[in-house]
């Protein structure tokens, strides 16, 4: 059974139309890249499955469970809570809290999600994730002691802690000097290694060919070309697809 | 002689701090509301406070002394505060609560809406609820960010508690310019800005101590 199944998914900011009907699934375990011009969407599709924006239409399904459908009206905030659990988000601008130091931004939603589990275990759990961001000398630190690569880190650790069922990543190394971007992309290599379930935004193409199962690419509002990374990204079908690409080969 | 002015001003000042410090612990809250009410969605509750604020930060505070002393006797044909000193005093407290609440109101909005809609969009798919986003996350950052221009609203407010005297509020100014008529001597006068000199100095260490303490993040 797919772990994600969403069903045309509509989007409009005032007048303009940016989701004009997605539709796909994934299953467990995969990593699933979208690509495409800015303004194609795939910001906004993202936020759309972590209910930063509400769809306007559409369905989505995860595990079976039906967390939102177009017809359901409005939903509540903790009802949007409990559904926003099962996606984690890994933001373009990291957004750590600058109070608190790296350890104390991954294990502070987990102790306020959950006040009856024992504090320790929950820190424990957090210099884990912590270690296996390369980050073990790193948990004391305040994030604007921080260079973007190793804070990116955190928000990754930050973002496991709550165990999610899909992990999005929205362009998480496009606010990234490029010497640090390697390091990003490189536990991200890890965790889709492991078969924890991704969505990836991202700019990078190598990368996404590198790290994807499945490669979806986007354009003014619709997914264009969907399937293996080979097949997109090396014999593109669509003729927007074919422009995007050869642009970004002849900017590289 | 000194000694006598000394006495006699530190009574007078003793009403200024009263004033100050009660002033203080009424108007940062009522701020906080007044910040929430002013960046409400609904129209209904921003736009009256808004209007409010306009008109509270557009007339001066003297004026609004006066007609919050005399306003009650006029409209209402009863004088809501009673008589004597300790009416006086509730009148002048109101008045600067409802004042400094206004100005305060406006930093805590700056602060607030300063905050990146990021952090909140971090919050809230970590399932945090806006009340825990509010105080776990947001609150000490926008404290930090007003920690400047709310001291310079109490250094203010210190000086301010003078203007009461227009309804007959006892405070330290009185208290040296009585010495002008009893015994013709000036300097007392002269002598009330050594305690406003010295208590806003005080303040000013106190907030650059918050200052340095919130120094540890960015």
């Amino acid at each position: 059974m797919a772990i994600l199944e969403v069903k045309d998914i509509k989007k409009n900011f005032g007048n303009v139309e940016i989701l004009k009907g997605i539709s796909f699934d994934m299953e467990k375990g995969q990593t699933l890249s979208i690509l495409g011009s800015s303004g194609s969407g795939k910001t906004t599709l993202l936020r759309c499955l972590n209910f930063l924006e509400i769809p306007d239409d559409g369905e989505i399904t995860v595990n079976g469970n039906v967390l939102f459908d177009g017809s359901c009206g409005n939903l509540s905030d903790s009802e949007l809570n409990k559904s926003r659990l099962h996606f984690g988000m890994v933001f373009q601008q990291f957004n750590l809290f600058p109070q608190y130091t790296a350890l104390e931004n991954v294990t502070l939603a987990p102790e306020l999600l959950d006040k009856n589990r024992n504090r320790q275990d929950i820190l424990e759990e957090g210099k884990v994730l912590l270690e296996k961001m390369g980050l073990s000398d790193r948990m004391n630190n305040y994030p604007h002691q921080l260079s973007g690569g190793q804070q990116q880190r955190v928000a990754i650790a930050r973002a496991l802690a709550l165990k999610p069922d899909i992990l999005c990543f929205d362009e998480p190394t496009s606010a990234l000097d490029p010497e640090l971007t390697g390091e990003v992309l490189k536990v991200i290599k890890e965790l889709a290694e492991q078969h924890t379930t991704m969505i990836i935004v991202t700019h990078e193409i190598e990368f996404a060919r590198n790290v994807s199962d499945e490669i979806l690419f986007m354009d003014g509002g619709f997914i264009v070309e969907r399937g293996a990374p080979a097949q997109v990204i090396d014999n593109p079908e669509n003729e927007r697809t074919k422009k995007f690409l050869s642009s970004i080969h002849r900017k590289a | 002689m000194f000694t006598t002015v000394t006495l006699s001003l530190l009574d007078g000042f003793l009403g200024t701090l009263r004033l100050f410090a009660l002033t203080l612990l009424f108007s940062l809250p009522l701020g906080l509301i007044i910040s929430f009410g002013s960046m409400s969605r609904s129209v209904i509750l921003r736009v009256p406070i808004r209007f409010i604020i306009w008109v509270i930060r557009g007339t001066p505070l003297m004026l609004q002394l006066l007609v919050i002393f005399y306003g009650p006797g006029i409209f209402l044909g009863r004088n809501l505060w009673g008589s004597g000193s300790g009416g006086r005093f509730m009148a002048a407290l109101v008045a600067f609560v409802i004042n400094y609440a206004c100005y305060f109101s406006e930093i805590f909005r700056g602060g607030i809406q300063s905050i990146s809609k990021g952090q909140y969009e971090a919050a809230a798919v970590l399932g945090l609820t806006r009340t825990q986003t509010f105080f776990k996350i947001i609150l000490l950052q926008v404290i930090k960010r007003i920690v400047p221009p709310v001291s310079n609203e109490v250094i203010t407010l210190v000086k301010d508690t003078s203007l009461a005297r227009v309804i007959a509020f006892y405070e330290i100014i009185w208290e040296g310019e009585r010495f002008i008529k009893s015994s013709g001597i000036i300097w007392p006068l002269f002598y009330t800005g050594a305690f406003y000199l010295i208590f806003s100095g005080l303040l000013t260490l106190m907030f650059g101590f918050i200052e340095k303490k919130l120094d540890y993040f960015r």
